[in-house]
Order: structure tokens, then sequence, then C-alpha cells
């Protein structure tokens, strides 16, 4: 019996307040408040540096439109932009196997069967976490996760239809000179939007983690934990938000 | 612990199929002041960073492992001198979170079986290398270290039917629960009812017919995380509540002297919150369980005392219980100014997340809105909770220095106290009120 998690899936949010949003879900998850919760977005682009990475890493051309963040994750720079998928479970290993490496084989797996929806075979390359596609070795999603307490944050950007130049021309992405990055898109040759791949993100994503995932409005984390950007990132939402959501009276 | 105790930090197990770790990240230098459980470095493995928080507190007084160097599970990467802030009764190597999470869920025969022929096999690194994931899915559920289930297989490997058979023999099959927090109610006893999350999910308001003159709207992820914290709590523990009066005259008088230089010299308000505060974090240093917690088959207890303060949200939207770290270091102006910053935080929402995380004992204040008497329920896994009741003017009977009863005007206010029965009992509990009640009685100023 697959347990209950909570699915926010927020639109277009800006690093920053995606970022602020994602430590308190975690520290809503680490204290047991509220179950395992996967946040799905996009980012406008932004180009977001892990511990590890080397300045030589960075090569952004002075006129790009691009915000650069630094974060807490694991791994090295990348580029977030959008039409590329960014999924963020933040799940208590306590409950999925306390295993930080079988965590990421676990995220791959769903990101794997996430692709064979659109029968595209993708792999795992050893010692280079992320998901590719091989003949040649092209990569399509990439992986990078913070661990407190067991409790997990950021997760993985699968690209699905962007310019994938950035990866390689404003970055050295992942620290990985001569990698290839690619696209659903262009692997498919047909125009596929994050939001026809969404649903099946969410789906795999619950197989791989046996949760059974309800998709709450945006307005839910704004309540959760009071912060002008939580309000914000409800705020952007609210026109997309289901009728049900409205309270109902009668008279 | 004794001040001045070496504790070793050791490299974290990750996991099963991790055998090392690179440090990232000393987030304390030498000679730095570390709290119990806070942060104390990052480490890397894959694309994981992770945050080691500190197995005791105290100074960290030695870096064995630099940062950028890489080293295997359990090799010692730091030393701290303990002080002060170490965890009294928590174990004394927590840096590993498996240790301090796991050992109380671990069956007490792991010693025996650890003798077992077949447990001797193979080291413990290549018996943990040749776990299937399967066993590993299996063990995890069912929070056992594979180390301490006797193997059959190859060079004692643990088979899928070992770990089965291990279960089977009444190994505890609880999952497995984080040290700080409670199982999520909010997981299990949704997802336990049969048809419970999609269906429910898909059609929340149409499924209920509304009679005329009723409303319905959906029920926040704030209000179920507050429904299912409050039933858990229900769930786990055994509560009581004991009440006592309190007459607050030297307190009022106090408050009255001492408000106008608050304000005037450092900004802060003295509220009665703030000097109540005071007087029950240091009753609560003489009646350790108080602030202590049930984890396991374990009581732990702590030489500091984080005290979170329940605020109400606007709108009726719920609460969020912002935590004074260290109270006990705190005097009166530093409680008053703690609190000051919370509320004014809370109202700005300017709470980060870390505001509200390590409370071990709560207070409430339903007094504010003129309650008298309540039974608050305790906050998982603290194990008591205060409430804080109005001032109201009675009738009192007192008694002069000739030993001639009469009866005088008091500012007299009430204080329950909900403990879990499990750990405290109403011996323990009701001194620790007496206790609270003299120091409010007779307030001593030098002491605050």
């Amino acid at each position: 019996m697959s347990r209950l998690g909570y699915l926010f899936d927020l639109g277009c949010v800006p690093y920053r307040d995606a970022w602020a949003l994602q430590q308190s879900v975690a520290a809503a998850v680490g204290q047991g408040a509220i179950p395992d919760s996967v946040i799905l977005l996009e980012h406008p682009p932004t180009i977001t540096c892990g511990r590890r990475t080397d300045e030589e890493e960075l090569h952004v051309p002075a006129d790009a439109n691009v915000e650069i963040v630094e974060t807490n994750r694991g791994g090295k720079s990348t580029f977030h932009g959008p039409g590329q998928l960014v999924c963020y479970p933040i799940l208590d290993l306590n409950r999925h196997g306390r295993d930080v490496k079988r965590y990421c084989r676990d995220l791959e797996e769903a990101v794997i069967r996430t692709l064979q929806v659109y029968e595209l075979e993708a792999r795992r390359f050893d010692g280079l976490t992320g998901v590719w596609l091989d003949r040649p070795p092209r990569k399509i999603c990439s992986i990078g996760v913070h661990v407190s307490r067991w409790v997990t944050t950021h997760g993985y950007a699968l690209n699905v239809d962007l310019d994938p130049a950035p990866f390689t021309e404003w970055i050295t992405a992942c620290g990985l000179e001569d990698a290839a990055f690619t696209t659903l898109t262009a692997e498919l040759g047909r125009s596929i939007s994050v939001g026809d791949v969404r649903e099946s993100a969410a789906e795999t994503l619950g197989d791989v983690f046996d949760l059974s995932l309800e998709p709450l409005p945006a307005c839910d984390v704004a309540d959760l934990w009071p912060q002008p950007s939580h309000e914000r990132i409800a705020e952007r939402s609210k026109g997309e938000q289901a009728p049900t959501d409205e309270a109902v009276s009668v008279r | 612990m004794a001040a001045g105790t070496a504790v070793e930090v050791v490299m974290p197990q990750m996991g099963v199929s991790v055998s090392e770790g690179t440090v990232t990240q000393w987030l304390k230098a030498i000679g730095e002041t570390v709290a119990p459980d806070e942060p104390l470095l990052e480490i890397s493995t894959d694309k994981v960073d992770t945050e080691v928080p500190s197995p005791a507190g105290g100074v960290l007084s030695e870096i064995l492992v630099a940062e950028g160097e890489t080293v295997e599970v359990g090799t010692v990467i730091g030393t701290l001198q303990a002080g002060e802030g170490a965890a009294v009764a928590a174990p004394a190597v927590p840096t590993d979170p498996e240790p301090t999470v796991a050992a109380p869920n671990e069956p007490p025969a792991a010693p025996a079986v650890e003798a077992t022929p077949a447990a001797k096999a193979g080291t413990d690194d290549e018996r943990r290398s040749f776990v299937s994931p399967v066993v590993a899915r299996i063990a995890a559920e069912h929070s056992i270290n594979v180390s301490t289930v006797p193997g059959t297989g190859r060079g004692g490997r643990v088979t899928k039917k070992d770990i089965l058979a291990f279960i089977e023999s009444g190994a505890p099959t609880a999952p497995a629960t984080p040290a700080s927090a409670p199982p999520p109610a909010a997981a299990t006893p949704v997802a336990a009812t049969p048809d419970a999350p999609k269906p429910v999910q898909k059609s929340p308001e149409p499924a209920q017919e509304l009679a005329p003159g009723e409303h319905s709207e959906r029920l926040s992820v704030m209000r179920r995380a507050i429904s299912e914290h409050m039933r858990h709590s229900l769930e786990v523990s055994a509560p009581v509540t004991t009440a006592f009066e309190i007459d607050m005259s030297r307190v009022v008088a106090i408050r009255e002297r001492l408000k106008g230089e608050y304000a005037e010299q450092h900004g802060v308000r003295l509220t009665y919150l703030a000097l109540i505060t005071r007087a029950a974090v240091d009753a609560v240093t003489q009646w350790p369980w108080i602030n202590g917690e049930i984890r396991g088959n374990q009581i732990i207890t702590r030489s500091y005392i984080n005290v979170g303060i329940a605020v109400a949200l606007d709108d009726g939207k719920g609460l969020i219980v912002p935590v004074i770290k260290n109270a006990e270091e705190k005097n009166l102006l530093g409680i008053a100014r703690a609190i000051d910053d919370l509320a004014d935080r809370a109202r700005n929402k300017k709470l980060s997340p870390d505001d509200v995380q390590g409370g071990t004992f709560t207070i409430t204040n339903p007094g504010g809105f003129g309650a008298i008497f309540g039974t608050p329920i305790i906050n998982q896994p603290q194990s008591a909770i205060l409430d804080v009741e109005a001032i109201v003017k009675r009738p009192w009977v007192v008694n002069d220095e000739n030993g001639n009863d009469s009866i005088a005007i008091k500012p007299m206010m009430n204080l329950c106290l909900t403990y879990d029965h499990r750990l405290i009992d109403g011996a323990y509990a009701a001194p620790f009120m007496r206790d609270l009640r003299t120091n409010l009685e007779t307030w001593d100023e030098s002491r605050y």
C-alpha cells in the first residue's frame, strides 16, 4: 500500500523563491507535519552552482539574460530555464531506505521510466549521476541533491524543450568537458512541452518511491508557512487554481 | 556528559551502498562552539551533499580530515570537547544519523546475533556490499540493521529469506522514525484507509451534499498537518492535565516597575508571558523530564531547554510554534527580547524554518483571550505543554503575619500543565508546578 504524498505543481518560479519554499517544505516534512512532498516547476533562465563548482566552469557571456545562484546541493554547475521540468522531491529518507546513493539511483529510475513513456531508452553511466541517452552519450537529465537529517531537497532537472546551448556555451555543466546535452523535443523530432511530461513524471516518481501523490494548490504551501516569497508563488498561480479550491456555500 | 569529555566525530554511514564520503565543508572552525545536533560539517557522496549534525555540544577541538579529502565511513574526522551544551542521555556518538535513529528500534539481541558463525563469515563492510537491493529495501522498511541479521548466503550474505525469517522471529517491524520527529501520522493513517488518497482528492467538494445553510471549504495543508499532529499526539501519549492557582501580585508589581525601563532602555516589551516563561524555564531545570522525551525505549533528557511559544496566525489559518533556543541561558531581558522578536517576525512573516525546529517544551497562552482553564495537547515528541491562563482579580483568602485569615483582592492566574503520563507521574508534575508557583509568587529579581 503506497503512502500518501503531496504534489505541488507550481509553474514557473524564480530559483530563490523555490529554494525558500523547498526549505519550508523540508522543515515540515522533517518534523512529520506533512507527508513526503514533491514540487514540480520550471525556472526562469538560471545558472546554479553547487558547492563543488570551479571558477572555470562559468563562462557566461556578459549580455546573457540569466541569474546566477549559489546553492547547497551536491554536484557542480547547471543551467535551468523554461522548457525544463524541475522536480524537487522533499522526502524523508528514513522512510526510503536511508541510502543517499540508492536515492540517486531511484531518481534516475523515475526519469528513465518517464522517458520510456516516450519510447526513449535512457540509461545510467557509472559515476556520472544523471540520465543519459547513448550512442553517442548525451545527457537529458541532471541530478543534484542535498540531505539534512535524512530529508532531501533539490532533485532532478529534465530537459524537455529548450535550447541546450547554455549547458556548454555558458557553463561547463556538471564540470563535464565535452559532454553533449539533449532534450526530449530534440530526441523525438516533435515538440513536447513540460506540461505534457509533468503527469508521467509525477506518476513514475510515485511508483518508484511508493507514494500516492495528491495534487494540491500552490496557496496551500503559502498557508503552510507564512513567508512573503511563498505568497508570491501562490499569487502567481492563482489563475491556474482548480475550481474545487473555492469555498462553496449553500444558502 | 561531563565537561571536557572528548567526543569523536566520525564519517557517517549514508546508506548500505555508501562506503566513503568526502568532507566538503567544515561549518565550524577549530575553537568554535557547536550546539548538540547543530550542523557541524557537510559531506558529499555521489551528487548528494549532506549536513552532518554535531554528536554533542561543545567546542570543535580537532579537524582530522580536511575539506576535499575522502575517507571511509566510520573514520574519525574530528574531535569535540563536549561542554555545557552536551547531550545528557543521548547516545554517546550520534554523529552518524543511523545509530541515533535506529538504536531504539534495533533488536536487543543484536550482540548475540553478531557472535554467530554466520555473522562472522564476512566483515561488516563485505556483508554490507553483498546485500541485494531487495534485502536493503526490506531492511529499511523494517528499520533493521542488516549487519544484525544472521546471513546464510555465500560469505555470510543476508538473503531475502534470512531477513524475512528475522522479521518473523519477532524483530521490531515499526517503520524507521526520525530522531527529531514522530512518524508522520499524516502519512500512515490516511494511507491505511483502503481507498483514501486518490478518490478523496479527485472530488472533494461535489462528493458531499451540502444542506441548506451549510458552507464548505477545502481543508488546507496547514489544517491537515495540525489535525494529524494533534491526533498523533493523542495516539502515542497518555496526556494528563494538572492545574495550579497562582497569586501574581508580586509579578504584576515587578512588571509594572520594569516595563517602562525595558521599553525605553532596551526597546523590548515586557509581557507576562516573558516573566512566566523565565520562571518556567528555571523550574524545568530542576525537573528535567518535563523537558524530556521518550524515544523508543530510552528516556532522553537535555542540558538545554528550547521553549516553543505557540503563536496563532491571522484569520484562524492555524498556528506556528517558533522556538526560543537555549532558553536556560537567557535572563528575563533575554527571554523578553526573544519573545518580542519571534512575535514580531511571526507577524511580519519573517520566521525561518529553523525558528520552529528543535523545541523541547511548549508554552501556549490562551490567557490572552481571557481563558482560565485548558487541557492543551502535547506537541510531540515533547512530554509537556504549559497552558498560561488569564490573570483575573479574585477574592482570595490570605493569612496575615498574626495568623488571621482575611479576604483580599488578588490578581490570580491559573497555570495548566498537560504532561505525558508515560514518562511523568503526578508526583513529578505537581512539584514542578509547585516550584513554578513559588518562582512566580516569590519572584527573586537577583536570580532573573
